[in-house]
């Protein structure tokens, strides 16, 4: 569907928020399906800027959204250090807010929202995290 | 993303429109810290116009609810979460940890 590159800074949320959600939208996801999207993605961004780049503008982010049989698929990539989502923990969501770790929260967000979450890391290539979404999913 | 805070009587209403992701989510701690510092621990945040919240924005309530445990003083109300917003903070558990209430009446009335 379209392809488009990002400076990797927090201020670019809110831009690659407005391309996925436009796209989520002429796809017919429903408005919660489209939030869950958008929460996914926006996750997902802000721990490649945090993690993969350790910090704001160290490069750019290249988001890939393609329509797919009964859903939509977004590729985001990036050229920063292996950061691999799979690795973090999930919270313990259950756990007293004084006890409360909340590192991870991000990716438990991605994991449950989206049908599937898939990570790659290339020498030459970097970072590339597949994230699927299936309508009705 | 703006906020406007208003005092009332036993609390301050903060209330927010558009996004709450990482780059505006400071914004708010900022304004929560500086009531804090201010002895103001009563806090209601009002989502109505809130477009969007990530686990950032998240973070900065649960943390300035932490604050107020920690102290035994004031806590952090969420008032009018849209459906969507509230779906997430249900999945986090976090509805578990903070009171939401449907207007900021009610929301004012608990202090």
């Amino acid at each position: 569907m379209a392809t488009r590159r990002f400076p990797a800074n927090f201020k670019s949320l809110a831009l690659i928020s407005d391309f996925v959600v436009d796209l989520a939208e002429k796809a017919d996801f429903s408005a919660n399906e489209t939030y869950a999207i958008q929460t996914a993605v926006d996750e997902a961004c802000s721990n490649i800027i945090d993690h993969a780049y350790g910090g704001e503008n160290k490069g750019e982010i290249e988001v890939n959204v393609i329509q797919i049989r009964n859903g939509i698929q977004i590729v985001l990539r990036d050229e920063g250090e292996p950061f691999d989502p799979s690795d973090i923990p999930d919270p313990d969501i259950t756990s007293p807010l004084e006890t409360r770790k909340e590192r991870g929260l991000g990716v438990f967000f991605m994991r449950n929202l989206m049908d599937k979450v898939i990570f790659e890391f290339s020498n030459r290539k970097g970072n590339t995290l597949t994230l699927v979404k299936y309508k009705g999913g | 993303m703006e906020f406007t805070t208003t005092e009332h009587k036993n609390c301050h209403v903060i209330a927010v429109s558009g996004r709450i992701d990482s780059y505006t989510s400071p914004k708010i701690e900022e304004e929560l810290k500086s009531l804090f510092s201010e002895g103001h621990c009563n806090i209601v945040i009002d989502f109505s116009d809130v477009t969007y919240l990530s686990s950032s924005g998240m973070l900065v309530f649960i943390n300035a609810e932490k604050k107020c445990r920690l102290k035994d003083q004031g806590r952090v109300l969420l008032s009018r979460v849209p459906p969507q917003i509230l779906s997430s903070l249900k999945l986090a558990g976090f509805d578990q940890i903070f009171e939401i209430t449907p207007d900021i009446p009610a929301a004012i009335n608990r202090f």
